[in-house]
């Protein structure tokens, strides 16, 4: 081996996964259906995976949009526990993000809708290089004090339907606050996915901690 | 932004034990602490304890272990650790005192980080074979010891 040259950087590079979790309509297939577009505008190559329950109902959604090529989303049958895909077992995932990375040479990135859980789910490490999780508004303001595995151990907390908060009473920067400090200072970003409002700053951070392109 | 991918080896491998050395000697060893929790994965940015920012990529079968070397140039090499960096903060009396806790900490290949009035000392050892090594100079009160964390 040449002493100059110790560095492998130049090996070719697989998509980064990126995983999106948290409880039943809290707005993750509308989270996704805003990041597509705001991911093509930028220049960045995309597929979409999702998982449901028994049906392909996300995946149908996201393939009629029109956002993005149907070709290019998968679904991915989650059963009766929708954690069980992305945590304990995620082999069925790992081989349609492999599939979609064969199919699609060039993508550049993956984005891996959970089936609706609880907020004790996680994502495994071995499936997504990065996860966020989504919660809402109208959920409560005390979602984060509860400290759910969701809420601390994701990447990136999202909380979503803050239009709502006038609605429902929950004083916004609180929870912010409160979720911040509970996730000892990781990033918790605010989202309106009906308006489109707060996914820049998502797009933002995935450039950065996994597209590396700042 | 340094762009890495792969594990080329574990720093103790002892192909690498020369040039690691004399880094060793020139402070190019820069160490990037990863938190158990993010060990698992495949893409990851974070900076290392001499403040290099680093964009890292593994194939995904490749699994980073504690100790993996990530790049190595004639300059530095960039080591991998589990867990957190323990660090040591300490405070000169007066300007006689940092003058030697400076000489000390330079002759000893202290691994260090200026903030402000105080030397932050990066431990790669338990706590008290440093201290041993100036026992005199914190016994006179002539260094103070900050905190460690
Ligand atoms: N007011 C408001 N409604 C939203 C927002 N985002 C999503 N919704 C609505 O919330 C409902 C659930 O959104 P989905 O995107 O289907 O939620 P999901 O998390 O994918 O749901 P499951 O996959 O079934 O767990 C839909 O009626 C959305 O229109 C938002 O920011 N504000
Ligand atoms: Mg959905």
């Amino acid at each position: 081996m040449s002493r100059l040259a110790l560095t492998r950087a130049d090996e070719p590079m697989t998509a980064a996964r990126v995983g999106i979790g948290g409880p039943v309509g809290s707005g993750k297939t509308a989270l996704v259906e805003r990041l597509i577009p705001a991911l093509q505008t930028r220049g960045i190559d995309i597929a979409v995976i999702t998982n449901d329950l028994v049906t392909a109902e996300d995946a149908e959604r996201v393939r009629r949009s029109g956002l993005i090529d149907p070709e290019r989303v998968s679904a991915v049958e989650a059963g009766a526990c929708p954690h069980t895909v992305i945590r304990e077992d995620p082999t069925l995932n790992i081989e349609a993000a492999d599939e979609l990375e064969r199919r699609f040479p060039g993508v550049e990135l993956i984005l891996l809708e959970s089936g609706g859980d609880n907020l004790a789910s996680t994502f495994s490490r071995d499936l997504t290089d990065f996860w966020m999780f989504v919660i809402d508004v109208a959920g409560g303001d005390d979602i984060p004090r509860k400290r759910g595995p969701g809420v601390i151990r994701a990447d990136l907390l999202v909380i979503n339907k803050v239009d709502l908060a006038p609605h429902v009473g929950v004083d916004l920067g609180r929870m912010q606050r409160e979720a911040t400090e509970v996730r000892g200072g990781r990033p918790v970003l605010l989202t309106n996915c009906r308006r489109g409002e707060g996914i820049e700053a998502i797009v933002d951070l995935l450039e950065r901690e996994v597209l590396f392109r700042k | 932004m340094l762009r890495l991918h792969g594990i080329m080896g574990r720093a103790d491998d002892r192909a690498y034990a020369r040039q690691l050395h004399a880094l060793e000697h020139r402070g190019g060893i820069e160490l990037l602490f990863v938190p158990p929790a993010d060990a698992g994965r495949k893409r990851f940015r974070l900076t290392t304890d001499r403040g290099t920012d680093c964009a890292v990529s593994l194939d995904r079968d490749e699994e980073l272990v504690d100790g993996a070397l990530l790049h190595l140039d004639a300059d530095r090499a960039i080591i991998v650790r589990f867990g957190e960096q323990q660090v040591w903060r300490l405070k000169a009396r007066d300007d006689a005192s940092a003058l030697k806790l400076g000489w000390h900490a330079g002759n000893l290949h202290w691994r260090v980080r200026f903030e402000g009035d105080h030397l932050v000392v990066l431990l790669d050892a338990p706590i008290d074979t440093y201290r041993a090594r100036i026992r005199p100079l914190l016994d006179a009160g002539e260094v103070v010891e900050r905190d460690h964390v």
